[in-house]
């Protein structure tokens, strides 16, 4: 059942990703019949992201891991656990100063939108999720949904960021955190599986 | 007088030091002999080359051009390791023996210095 949440956390970030807003998605299916310019056929459900609401997406989705990890540190004994929210607390604040450095260098400022809110919101429900456990229960639950959040993230970090930024240095960015991402989700599910 | 002669002498093996820089890479036995130094690359979370040969006491040089921290760590027992590389840190170490090494923060991340025999 705490599986089941946090994947449904993960399923929630991932429709926010992929179009932004499920919704919409009629209103997007009438518009298209009278628009003037057709839709892009590689992408024709997404509305595209701009660069700075990329950048925003970008540093919440690290931010949330890293507090995830605090989180982590704070109610959690186990040694693994605890190693590994340090690896996560480190490696995601060493992308956000990467992505922060080249937004302020490009002159990028990231726009908050649909996907950051959506990604707060799922960090607000799986904090509350968090906040009845202790124990092996906690664990369990923090490594289950830091592999469901990774594979979200690098489903939508491949699927949708990727192939919406127009930046180079940008898109070059993001795409280099991806080898990182699978490292992440190959350590989460190693994790998560000690614990069933 | 003394002093003037002195200054010359100076700028004269100067101009020889500079001459002789110069005209270093021509000469190829300097080249061959004493120790070699070797970089590895770590960047999008691998070592590159994740297979590389020395000769005994030659130098190793990596360099972290990835975008989050790393170590280089004896593989299994950590029995010599570098300090956590933040991007764009350097590690330097001396190679006396083959050995696996991998990252600390990574374990996935593995490679081999070998010995030439
Ligand atoms: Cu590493």
């Amino acid at each position: 059942m705490r599986f089941s949440a946090a994947l449904g956390v993960a399923m929630f970030i991932l429709a926010g990703c992929n179009s932004g807003n499920n919704d919409q998605a009629a209103a997007t299916a009438d518009s298209a019949q009278t628009a003037a310019t057709p839709a892009p056929e590689a992408a024709p459900q997404q509305p595209a992201l701009n660069d700075a609401q990329i950048a925003s997406i970008a540093v919440t989705a690290n931010q949330i891991d890293v507090d995830y990890g605090k989180i982590a540190l704070d109610k959690s004994k186990n040694p693994e656990i605890r190693k590994f929210a340090e690896t996560m607390i480190k490696d995601h604040s060493d992308i956000i100063k990467q992505a922060t450095a080249l937004a302020t260098k490009l002159n990028v400022t990231p726009e908050t939108n649909k996907t950051t809110q959506d990604l707060l919101d799922g960090q607000t429900k799986m904090n509350e999720t968090f906040k009845g456990l202790t124990g092996d229960a906690f664990d369990k639950a923090y490594a289950q949904n830091e592999a469901a959040y990774h594979d979200a993230v690098v489903n939508a970090v491949k699927n949708t960021l990727i192939p919406n930024t127009q930046n180079a240095e940008l898109k070059s960015l993001i795409e280099s955190v991806v080898p990182l991402l699978d490292h992440h989700l190959q350590m989460a599910k190693d994790l998560a599986a000690k614990f069933k | 007088m003394k002093k003037f002669f002195q200054i010359v002498a100076v700028c004269f093996s100067g101009c020889l030091i500079l001459a002789g820089c110069n005209n270093g890479s021509n000469s190829s036995t300097v080249e061959n002999s004493g120790p070699q130094r070797d970089t590895v690359i770590i960047k999008l979370m691998a070592f590159t080359p994740d297979t590389l040969t020395v000769n005994k006491g030659d130098t190793v040089v990596w360099i972290n051009q990835d975008i989050v921290a790393h170590d280089v760590s004896h593989f299994p027992d950590r029995a010599w390791h570098s300090d956590t590389l933040n991007p764009q840190n350097v590690f330097v170490k001396v190679i006396d023996d083959s050995s696996s090494y991998f990252c600390s923060i990574h374990p996935t991340m593995r490679a081999t210095v070998l010995l030439k025999k």
